[in-house]
C-alpha cells in the first residue's frame, strides 16, 4: 500500500483505533504497571519490582485455583465439543421437530447466567431441590455438591457446559450445513460406510470449525467466574476456586491491586499456553488454506 | 400541503424531536429539585428511613430545596465502591455508609473527619450515640463516621419446631442448644440450626460462648486457643450429627433468613433488626412463632463472664472528594436526630443511640427492644479493623469449613489460624 494512500485513511480507520487503544491497549498497559506495584485504596502505589507474581505463584491458594481451571477447562470445553459435535450431526440427519429443537438447545445462552446458576442451585438443593428429591425417590445418591468437593467439580463443569453448549453447537451446526452433499454421494458410491463418511470426509471439512470453537472455548472457560462464584463461591473450603475467582478476591474482598493485577497477566500467559496448540493448528490450516 | 405530507416523521424531526425530549427529561428533575444528594448505602438504610408518604426526611428536603438519590449495593460491593469512589479525582456521592470493620489507617485518609463538622454544626445529643460505636469510627484521631444503625447478633427460634421435638423453650446454654438442635433435626420436620459459612461472626459466637475470641480488639490472635477449638469441635459435632444442614458449606448470609422464613431449619443467629421480615405474616406463615433471644454461653462459662454477642454497625461518611459537603452534613445531621433515629428502629434499623431503645413507643411496639439492648450492651465487632482483615477473614473461614465438614480436627484448625493469620496482622 502507497504511503500517501495510507495517510489519507488514516482519518477513517482512527476512530476504531482510539476505541481499542482506549478500552483494551492503555488498561492493559495500566494492569501491567500495576503488576508491579503494591497498591491499595487510600496508599500510593510503591515499585515493588516482580514481588506481585513471586507471591501468587508461590500462594498455594493460587495452585488449587489454577488446577481446579485447568480440570475444569480440559474437561468441560472437550466433553462440550463431544457433546455439540453428536447434536449437529443428529439436527443435520433430519431430526423430527428440528425448528422446536434448536431452539431449546439455543435457550441457555438467552437465560442470564445469574438467573441460570440460582436456578441450578434450586434444582440440586440437597434438601428441597427437585432433582435431589426424584434422585433419593429412585434411590439413587444426590449430588453432594456443598459437601464434596469431586461433586462441585461435576457440578460446575455439567453447569458451564450446560450454559456454553449453544455456542460450540451453532458453530458446528454451521459448519455442518455448509458441507456440500456430493461429497457424501461420493462416499457412497464408492462405498464408504456412515462411519468411513464421517471419518474420511464429515471430520477433516470440520477440522477447522472445531479448532475455532475449541480455541474460543478454552478462552472462555479460563475466564470461568459467575459458574463458580454464585454456585459455591469457591468452596467448600476453596476447594473449587478457579482463578478468576482467587483474581476477584485480590481485587474487590482484599483490595490489593498488585497481586490482583499479577494475577490476571498470569491468566493471560496461562490460557495462551492451554491454546497455543490449537493456535498453531489453525494457522497450519490457514496457511494451506492460502 | 396534504395532511399525510404535514406529519410525516423525517430525519430532521425525529432528531429535533429526540433532542427535544431529552432536554426535557434532564429539566424535569430540576424544576422539581434544586439539588439532589447522592447517597452509597445498603438498601435496608433506605428503607429504615421510610418511603414515600412515610418519608421521614420530607421536611428536611422542602427546608433544604434537595432531594435524595440513593444507590444501593449489597455489604462487600458497596464498601468496594465507597473506597474505589472516594479514590477518584471527585465524586458524585457526597455520603457513604461504612460498615465498622472495614476503616484502617490508610483508607481513612479518604474520608472527612467529621468532628470539624462536629464542632462547627453539632448534632443532637451527640453523647446519647453509643461512644463504642463512635470510637470504633474513630481512626487515628479522626472521625471518619457518625454511627446510624446497630446489627446485634441474636438467637432466632421457630417456637412451633421447638415444641413439636418437645421443647418448651429455647435453650438457656450452648450445650442445651446444641442438644435441641440434633432433636430437631433427628425429628426430620426441619434443620436444628442454619448458619452461614462465609461469615466469621458465627465461629465467633461459639468461640465467645466458650470465653474466648477471633481477634481481640487489641489484635492478639486467639487469646484463648483452647475455647477456639472447643468452638469448632463443637460445630463439628453438631454437622456431623445433622443439627446442620449437609449444604453448610454453600449457605450465605442472605439465605439465613429464607431459611427461617420457610420453616426449615428451628434455630438461626441473625439481627435483632431482622425480626421485622421473621413476623411479617406475608413474608412467612410462622409470624409470631418467630422469636429471638440471647445466644446463650457454654455452662463452662465463667459465671462472673458475661457472653459478648457479635455487633456490626454502620456509619455515614463524607468522602473527602465529595462535590457537596455541607449537603451531606446537613444529611447525617438530620438522620442522626433522636426523632429519626427513634423512626428508624421502629422501621426495624438497630440503633445507635442508647436513648432510644428505652423508648415507650418502640418498647410498647417491638417485644425484643429490652433483650436487644442487654445483648447489646455486653456485644463487640467480630474483629477489630485493620488492613488484611478481609484476608484474615477468609483464611479464618476456610479452617472453619474444613474443621466443621470433618477434614481436619479442631487443634489442626487452631493451630493452623495461629500460623496463617498472625503474619497478616498488625505489627
Amino acid at each position: 500500500m502507497k504511503t500517501s494512500s495510507l495517510w489519507r485513511m488514516m482519518p477513517l480507520l482512527a476512530p476504531t483505533q482510539l476505541l481499542l487503544i482506549s478500552v483494551i491497549v492503555i488498561p492493559s498497559i495500566y494492569v501491567v504497571w500495576l503488576s508491579f506495584h503494591a497498591s491499595t485504596y487510600g496508599q500510593a502505589a510503591t515499585f515493588v519490582g516482580i514481588e506481585n507474581y513471586i507471591r501468587v505463584l508461590g500462594d498455594p491458594g493460587f495452585h488449587s485455583a489454577l488446577w481446579n481451571t485447568v480440570v475444569l477447562v480440559v474437561v468441560a470445553v472437550h466433553l462440550e465439543l463431544l457433546i455439540a459435535l453428536g447434536m449437529a450431526l443428529l439436527f443435520n440427519s433430519g431430526l423430527w421437530g428440528r425448528r422446536f429443537l434448536l431452539v431449546a438447545v439455543l435457550a441457555p445462552y438467552a437465560v442470564s447466567e445469574v438467573v441460570a446458576v440460582a436456578m441450578w442451585r434450586f434444582l440440586f438443593d440437597q434438601g428441597v431441590g427437585p432433582i435431589t428429591v426424584l434422585l433419593n425417590a429412585l434411590g439413587l445418591p444426590a449430588l453432594e455438591w456443598s459437601y464434596e468437593p469431586s461433586h462441585a467439580m461435576i457440578m460446575i463443569a455439567v453447569l458451564t457446559i450446560w450454559m456454553h453448549l449453544p455456542f460450540t453447537f451453532v458453530i458446528l451446526y454451521a459448519a455442518r450445513l455448509a458441507l456440500p452433499s456430493d461429497l457424501y454421494e461420493a462416499a457412497r458410491i464408492d462405498g464408504a460406510t456412515r462411519l468411513q463418511s464421517f471419518r474420511r470426509v464429515t471430520m477433516p471439512l470440520l477440522g477447522p470449525a472445531i479448532l475455532v470453537a475449541l480455541l474460543f472455548r478454552y478462552i472462555f472457560a479460563f475466564r470461568m467466574f459467575s459458574e463458580v462464584w454464585l454456585l459455591t463461591g469457591g468452596g467448600p473450603a476453596r476447594t473449587t476456586e478457579v482463578v478468576a475467582v482467587y483474581l476477584y478476591q485480590e481485587a474487590f474482598t482484599y483490595s490489593a491491586f498488585g497481586p490482583a493485577s499479577a494475577t490476571a497477566w498470569i491468566m493471560v500467559a496461562v490460557s495462551m499456553l492451554l491454546a497455543s496448540g490449537y493456535i498453531l493448528l489453525l494457522r497450519r490450516q490457514v496457511k494451506n488454506a492460502a | 400541503m396534504s395532511y399525510e405530507t404535514a406529519f410525516r416523521l423525517n430525519r430532521r424531526t425525529f432528531l429535533g424531536g429526540a433532542v427535544s425530549g431529552l432536554a426535557l427529561m434532564a429539566a424535569g428533575p430540576a424544576f422539581a429539585q434544586g439539588k439532589t444528594l447522592q447517597v452509597l448505602s445498603h438498601r435496608v438504610h433506605q428503607t429504615s428511613l421510610g418511603e414515600g408518604d412515610a418519608d421521614m426526611l420530607a421536611a428536611w428536603k422542602a427546608e433544604n430545596n434537595a432531594d435524595v438519590m440513593f444507590t444501593t449495593l449489597d455489604s462487600n460491593p458497596l464498601m468496594d465502591r465507597l473506597f474505589r469512589e472516594a479514590s477518584l479525582a471527585q465524586t458524585d456521592f457526597s455520603v457513604g455508609y461504612m460498615v465498622d470493620n472495614r476503616p484502617t489507617s490508610e483508607n481513612a485518609t479518604l474520608f472527612e473527619d467529621l468532628r470539624a463538622y462536629q464542632d462547627a454544626d453539632p448534632i443532637e445529643d451527640f453523647d446519647d450515640i453509643a461512644p463504642g460505636l463512635v470510637q470504633g469510627m474513630t481512626i487515628d484521631g479522626r472521625l471518619i463516621g457518625i454511627p446510624v444503625r446497630t446489627a446485634t447478633q441474636g438467637l432466632f427460634y421457630n417456637e412451633e419446631l421447638l415444641a413439636d421435638a418437645g421443647f418448651d423453650g429455647p435453650a438457656k446454654t450452648l450445650e442445651e442448644l446444641v442438644e435441641q438442635c440434633v432433636a430437631i433435626s433427628a425429628k426430620g420436620r426441619a434443620t436444628g440450626m442454619i448458619l452461614a459459612s462465609d461469615l466469621a461472626v458465627f465461629p465467633v459466637m461459639f468461640a465467645r460462648a466458650f470465653g474466648g475470641d477471633y481477634i481481640s480488639q487489641d489484635f492478639t490472635l486467639l487469646p484463648d486457643p483452647a475455647a477456639m477449638e472447643k468452638a469448632l469441635t463443637v460445630l463439628a459435632d453438631m454437622f456431623s450429627r445433622g443439627a446442620l444442614p449437609r449444604s453448610y458449606a454453600t449457605n450465605k448470609g442472605e439465605e439465613l433468613l429464607t431459611w427461617m422464613q420457610q420453616g426449615r431449619a428451628a434455630y438461626s443467629v441473625l439481627p435483632f433488626a431482622r425480626m421485622g421480615q421473621l413476623a411479617d405474616p406475608a413474608l412467612t406463615e410462622y409470624a409470631g412463632k418467630i422469636k429471638v433471644t440471647a445466644f446463650p454461653g457454654s455452662e463452662t462459662l465463667a459465671a462472673d463472664t458475661a457472653m459478648s454477642s457479635v455487633v456490626e454497625a454502620w456509619a455515614m461518611t463524607i468522602p473527602a472528594n465529595a462535590v457537596d459537603k455541607e449537603l451531606a452534613w446537613s444529611y447525617i445531621k438530620e438522620v442522626s436526630s433522636r426523632k429519626n433515629t427513634l423512626g428508624m428502629a421502629l422501621n426495624g434499623n438497630g440503633p445507635a443511640r442508647v436513648s432510644t431503645f428505652l423508648d415507650p413507643e418502640l418498647t410498647s411496639k417491638n417485644d425484643f427492644a429490652h433483650i436487644e439492648s442487654e445483648v447489646l450492651a455486653n456485644a463487640r465487632g467480630a474483629f477489630p479493623p485493620f488492613g488484611e482483615a478481609a484476608r484474615a477473614q477468609q483464611l479464618f473461614l476456610e479452617e472453619v469449613q474444613l474443621t466443621v465438614l470433618g477434614r481436619k480436627s479442631p487443634a489442626d484448625a487452631v493451630a493452623a489460624i495461629q500460623s496463617r493469620i498472625q503474619p497478616l496482622l498488625p505489627a
